[in-house]
């Protein structure tokens, strides 16, 4: 056991779970990842907040379920969409009626889970649910906003983040270095005003204007 | 590898635009101009640039009730007025034979009133708008595509993007709808982006889903090398616009009509970044460029981004054909007999067939003797051109071989009556390329330049009348 900082350890004696304490002053260094992931190597996902969250909502599934939930949430989706894009329904029915059915898929899938005995799928709590089932209606945003292929591929850079942080969060250096000096995390405010003043090229960019540079060499 | 980070400051990402350009040239009240079409449209024709013509709007769901369907012409374009990335627009061509309520999209497919109705509802929702706030539709005329384009194009109608920064143009380019992107100009929705040369508006890469292509696709239609017409007025109408708008980095959309000519699309205040792929240069440096220069009138601007980023094209007619780019008169080096070699101004006309040289020209080049045995020999004068053929066979058995230099004799018809020439080989330079020639001997005293190059001898090489 690392030594606990007084001020983490006067949080627990109030009566706050050292877990809460941990998660959330784990949580700027996982807002900074997602901006660094951005800014430097262009990863967008869907924003800051929908991958902060799924990566909580990893802790309490487990990276196994947690990625099991995420792959057949989008896929639901996804077969929605191409199924109800003949009948022209109005935006917010179409993501009420993608809801409902992802909804209903999930209770499948734990019951399946359940009948398989992976009873650790059943035993889920509701709220990661809740937070996967909100990733739909994000999706779906971002699917009529720009298109398919963008709105996958925005999908898989979430879950690639998710399994990033979701280590970052269960790598117990980290965990037990802010448990000792809960000061680290003031770090991520330069870091990030540096990441907001930062004008190079992302590394994603050198990728795509290849050809650019092939012309200047 | 330090040299590829080096050129990483020549290419604008999306960091740097956002916050060295857009932020700090863009203020809140000129984006909002560009964020609102209707307001926009407003904005541009009150500074006198052509925009497409408003038909109607619809701003409320009671509207949609109430709205008089038989108001509206054979062929329109239905968009969102916050729309932004070309999402939301519905084009109809014409209406459907033998019915009232129902129009034809470039697809073929057939458009109801009760379609356009539920599409309207959907963007008052705000399905196509920034961040899903309530918006409102509306019809704006159909512009008709001019016939330059139509090869070039799936349905649709081609723009322009040109970049103004400072009040110059800093980079163009021309964006191709295709079948992919159904009929719309939006790279990322499969459009194809064509890089523009700044100074003459001649076309030159292209960019297909950040990809480098030569032809349309499905096509032998090569993309470089079109002229687009009007250019130096659409230059105009964008730093005309940005100066209006007061959208310090611009990206400024202009289509051209087939009848009204140039017309003003649309503001960007956050034009996209593959400008660069299509032209294959970076956009930073031309923008730290012009960062600094005072530029005051739409004039000027526009000749300061055409000196300063032009040219490019010639280079690249060069590249891609592998021919040198002449123009009508050009210095040529002529190599005499014994090696010596005199430049002389040549006319370059691809109406002749053959190269001439003047006779003291030739002279000079070491060919006098050949000159003396030619005239010498005997040649009929008298003859029609029936005739002509069968003499030149008969001069050629008899004299060729006679005479070292003497490499053919042919009849030409020219503007001044027949004569009948000798054939030297001389070699000569034009443009550093050395060409291999025959060249006819005439007397050129009466005419302007001493030597004429034809077709025969202009084959590694493109003419330019302009040049």
């Amino acid at each position: 056991m690392p030594n606990i900082n007084p001020i983490v350890s006067y949080f627990v004696e109030q009566g706050v779970p050292l877990v809460t304490v941990t998660l959330l002053l784990m949580f700027p260094i996982i807002a900074t990842l997602i901006a660094f992931l951005r800014q430097v190597a262009g990863i967008k996902a869907f924003g800051i907040y929908t991958p902060s969250i799924i990566i909580f909502a990893f802790l309490a599934t487990g990276i196994k379920y947690g990625i099991a939930l995420f792959v057949s949430v989008i896929l639901v989706g996804m077969l929605v969409r191409i199924l109800i894009k003949k009948f022209r329904i109005l935006y917010l029915p179409r993501v009420a009626i993608t809801l409902s059915i992802v909804a209903i898929a999930m209770l499948v899938l734990l019951a399946l889970g359940g009948s398989f005995q992976r009873t650790g799928l059943a035993a889920v709590s509701i709220f990661p649910l809740l937070i996967m089932i909100t990733l739909v209606e994000k999706f779906i945003s971002t699917q009529i906003e720009k298109g398919d292929k963008t709105a996958f591929l925005l999908a898989v850079e979430t879950l690639g983040i998710a399994i990033l942080g979701y280590y970052l969060l269960k790598w117990s250096f980290l965990v037990n270095l802010i448990i000792s000096y809960p000061w680290v995390i003031l770090l991520t405010i330069p870091i990030n005003i540096i990441l907001g003043k930062w004008t190079g090229l992302r590394i994603s960019e050198y990728f795509r204007f290849r050809e650019v540079f092939k012309k200047m060499q | 590898m330090l040299n590829f980070f080096k050129n990483g400051n020549k290419i604008l990402g999306m960091n740097s635009r956002n916050l060295e350009y857009i932020r700090p040239c863009n203020l809140k009240r000129a984006r909002k101009i560009a964020d609102n079409k209707i307001f926009s449209k407003r904005f541009l024709l009150k500074g006198e640039i052509p925009v497409p013509r408003l038909i109607a709007k619809i701003s409320s769901l009671e509207e949609i009730d109430n709205f008089d369907w038989s108001k509206l012409p054979e062929s329109f374009v239905l968009k969102p007025n916050r729309g932004f990335g070309g999402e939301g627009i519905l084009v109809v061509y014409g209406r459907k034979k033998n019915r009232a309520d129902a129009w034809v999209k470039a697809d073929g497919s057939i458009v109801s009133i009760e379609d356009i109705k539920s599409h309207i509802h959907n963007i008052i929702d705000g399905a196509f708008s920034l961040s899903n706030v309530s918006d409102i539709a509306f019809f704006e005329e159909r512009l008709q595509l001019l016939k330059l384009f139509k090869p070039y194009t799936f349905k649709g109608i081609p723009d322009i993007r040109v970049v103004v920064y400072n009040k110059v143009p800093v980079m163009a380019m021309l964006r191709l709808p295709t079948k992919e992107s159904q009929g719309k100009a939006n790279l990322h929705q499969g459009a194809i982006g064509v890089g523009i040369d700044l100074a003459t508006g001649i076309t030159t890469t292209s960019v297909h889903n950040n990809r480098i292509i030569d032809y349309v696709p499905g096509t032998r239609m090569l993309i470089s090398g079109i002229k687009i017409p009007y250019w130096n007025d659409i230059l105009k109408l964008a730093v005309k616009a940005q100066e209006i708008s007061g959208l310090g980095y611009l990206g400024a959309d202009v289509a051209i009509d087939k009848e009204r000519g140039p017309v003003f699309l649309e503001l960007n205040a956050r034009p996209g970044l593959s400008i660069q792929i299509a032209n294959l240069d970076g956009l930073k440096r031309r923008l730290e460029r012009v960062k600094d220069l005072k530029i005051k009138t739409i004039e000027k601007g526009v000749r300061v981004g055409m000196d300063l980023f032009g040219g490019e094209v010639e280079e690249e007619v060069e590249d891609i054909s592998g021919k040198k780019v002449i123009g009508t008169s050009e210095k040529v080096k002529l190599i005499g007999k014994d090696g010596k070699e005199i430049e002389v101004e040549a006319k370059i006309d691809t109406g002749a067939t053959s190269t001439s040289i003047d006779v003291e020209l030739a002279k000079k080049l070491g060919f006098e003797d050949l000159i003396d045995f030619f005239n010498s020999i005997e040649k009929p004068v008298d003859f029609n051109r029936d005739q002509g053929k069968s003499i030149e066979d008969d001069l050629r058995k008899k004299y060729i071989g006679k005479h070292p230099d003497l490499a053919d004799i042919v009849i030409i018809y020219s503007s001044n009556g027949v004569s009948i020439r000798p054939k030297v080989r001389t070699n000569f330079i034009l443009d550093g390329v050395t060409v291999f020639a025959q060249a006819n001997i005439i007397d050129r005293s009466e005419l302007d330049k001493d030597m004429i190059i034809g077709r025969k001898s202009l084959g590694k090489f493109l003419i330019d009348v302009n040049k």
